[in-house]
């Protein structure tokens, strides 16, 4: 072992509480750093497959301009074969079309406006969380006059299953008021306050008839992929495929901007954690080393008076840095991935929390990355370096003459 | 005896290894309050003397080593070692020349605690670029000159102070230095371990011509010495050969 590095790991330890201190404030503050990623990358998971598996699938085909005020009259017009070209790619795992419009929903107490949802009852279910979501009743199964409804909105008009509902839209192509009968078949909980106050869901055909559509005509078409990653990459075959004037095919980061917005967010959030919880590491490793250089000045000043060039002595004081720092980091290290991975398998509890109108009721599990474990170790270990550069300099500036004075 | 006069160099046709003329150290700027620690001293010592520099304690010994040594520069006058003005080079040439030419011997030891005897002696070898064999076998020599064989795996903290000063002095000589400065050397021992241990650096600088330079202002260990030089208020005060 080169002197230099035996020097500095021997110095190290001379003072054992105050290193193991220091070792304790880095590993700590790398541990913290770590565990704040997994858990931003954890919560990320969970909005995102709430996101969606909730109800908008990974992508969407409209019709285009359909998204800027929903408008009915802006409808897919070739349905068939939107849906023939979802079958032939072998990218797309599942799809599902709907129609949508907003209108009236009436029981006998009281009335509501909401959001109408004709679904292909078996396609949906590999999509949405709409049969999932279900804790009364039965799910569509294709009959006349089948409706789901929210808790909420249940509770609203005050109906419970097999009451009669009335619900009230406008054609679509006439524009004329049409009304039609539906019985309550089931109701839902999605722990969504939007959805569950607000979306009613029929079968398709029976949505279509009364919206005055016909069978190749929809709202909407929502797409599950294989390789979820596949909805981030705008170069996705289908989505090139299926965009022409007429159609536009987006994925879920491009349906939901705030949640995109957020994503790019906790990045940024991490960073701050990560400087605010280094710059107080810094400041400790600062503090450790001007300590020790004190306590051993005297000692400096023999070793240069001796021979030793200042840059030796500056190399020692880094060396010291860099064996606090790898000792610190490898102490982060395990102390973090011990605490993640508990956290990975049990979770944190965050109760429900909604952000953007998506609920986070499960608990966190946090994820790892090679990210925590490679790049936040090295910028740990580069930051502690850069830390001591100060009292390397420092100590490389002692004056042996008045080093020595203490004794002399 | 010979009593050579204040600040005039002996007059000798040897090749003095320190040569200092008109050598001044003046700390202060403010005329009324400047302390003179050395003022105007000029001597010449011959290779392989056995050199004290005594006097009372605020004399100007220790400053006058430290210039001899390269730690201190000097308000004015020059302070050449083996021919060489120390006071041109820059700090890193200074490092060097103190690594190579000049072997220090501090009051309080000043082991490296974290480094074994045979580490502590072995270090400035390291400095020097010597050899892993060479190293070694000069470690074990100086050990052995010393009286400390058997004892070069201990740390400073498991020796006595008279045995922390003996690594010292092979420390100090373990680089064959030209001079060897050693600062009351002997200060922080019993009577009898610090006659013991003039002994050991006078065998040192008879077996191997080095020239020592120390400074002391103890009757006894002066009585060891080939020359006295008394400094009072920092300026010579009497030059004696014996």
């Amino acid at each position: 072992m080169p002197l230099t590095m035996k020097l500095a790991f021997r110095n190290l330890f001379r003072n054992t509480r105050r290193s193991v201190l220091t070792i304790m404030l880095i590993g700590f503050s790398l541990a913290a750093l770590i565990l704040t990623d997994a858990v931003m990358r954890g919560m990320l998971t969970l909005m995102v497959e709430n996101v969606t598996g909730t109800i908008s699938g990974e992508a969407q085909v409209h019709r285009v301009g359909y998204r800027e005020d929903f408008d009915v009259d802006l409808f897919i017009e070739n349905s068939a074969e939107v849906a023939k070209a979802l079958e032939q790619d072998r990218a797309v795992d599942h799809y599902t079309s709907r129609v949508i419009s907003g209108g009236m929903i009436s029981s006998s107490y009281n009335v509501t406006g909401g959001m109408f949802y004709g679904v292909d009852a078996d396609r949906e279910q590999h999509i949405s969380k709409v049969k999932l979501a279900l804790i009364h009743g039965q799910y569509l199964t294709g009959k006349r006059g089948e409706l789901l409804l929210g808790q909420s909105m249940a509770e609203l008009l005050e109906v419970e299953l097999g009451d009669r509902i009335v619900i009230t839209l406008s054609e679509v192509l006439t524009g004329e008021m049409t009304q039609a009968l539906f019985r309550v078949s089931g109701i839902l909980e999605f722990g969504m306050r939007e959805l569950d106050e607000n979306v009613v869901f029929l079968n398709i055909d029976e949505a279509r008839k009364v919206l005055g559509l016909t069978q190749d005509q929809s709202h909407e078409f929502a797409i599950k992929f294989v390789d979820p990653a596949l909805a981030k990459n705008p170069d996705t075959a289908i989505f090139k495929k299926l965009n022409d004037a007429k159609l536009e095919t987006m994925g879920w980061l491009d349906l939901n901007t705030q949640i995109a917005l957020m994503i790019e967010m906790s990045g940024f959030a991490s960073l701050i954690v990560g400087m605010v919880l280094f710059l107080l590491a810094s400041l400790g490793v600062i503090n450790s080393m001007f300590m020790s250089i004190y306590e051993r000045i005297y000692e400096f000043g023999v070793i240069k008076a001796i021979g030793t060039r200042p840059a030796s002595l500056s190399r020692l004081i880094l060396c010291e840095a860099l064996l606090l720092a790898i000792i610190s980091c490898i102490f982060g290290m395990l102390l973090g991935y011990g605490i993640g991975s508990w956290t990975a398998v049990n979770g944190i509890p965050m109760g429900e929390i909604e952000f953007e109108g998506i609920a986070i009721s499960n608990n966190i599990l946090t994820e790892f990355n090679r990210v925590q474990f490679i790049q936040f170790p090295f910028y740990v270990t580069l930051l502690t370096i850069a830390a001591a550069i100060y009292p390397a300099r420092f100590a490389a500036r002692i004056i042996p003459t008045e080093a020595l004075q203490r004794s002399l | 005896m010979t009593a050579v006069t204040t600040n005039t160099p002996a007059d000798t046709t040897a090749t003095p290894v320190i040569t200092t003329r008109e050598v001044c150290r003046y700390f202060g700027d403010d005329e009324e309050t400047m302390v003179k620690a050395v003022d105007r001293i000029s001597i010449d010592i011959e290779p392989g003397e056995f050199t004290a520099i005594i006097g009372p304690s605020g004399s100007g010994k220790t400053t006058l080593l430290h210039m001899i040594g390269g730690l201190d520069n000097p308000t004015s006058g020059v302070v050449e070692l083996s021919g060489t003005n120390i006071a041109q080079m820059s700090g890193a040439e200074l490092s060097d020349f103190r690594r190579d030419h000049i072997g220090f011997i501090f009051q309080s030891y000043n082991l490296i605690p974290v480094l074994s005897a045979e580490e502590n002696i072995e270090y400035i070898m390291l400095l020097q670029g010597v050899s892993a064999a060479e190293r070694k076998q000069r470690v074990n020599q100086m050990l052995e000159q010393v009286g400390l064989a058997g004892l070069g795996g201990r740390r400073p903290n498991k020796l006595s102070g008279g045995q922390q000063q003996r690594v010292a002095i092979a420390r100090a000589m373990a680089s064959h230095p030209d001079i060897i400065l050693a600062d009351e050397p002997t200060a922080n021992l019993d009577s009898k371990t610090g006659i013991a241990l003039l002994d050991v650096m006078r065998e040192l600088n008879e077996e191997h011509n080095m020239t020592f330079v120390f400074s002391t202002h103890d009757e006894k260990i002066m009585a060891r010495a080939s020359r006295l030089i008394h400094i009072q208020d920092g300026q010579v005060e009497k030059d004696e050969t014996k």
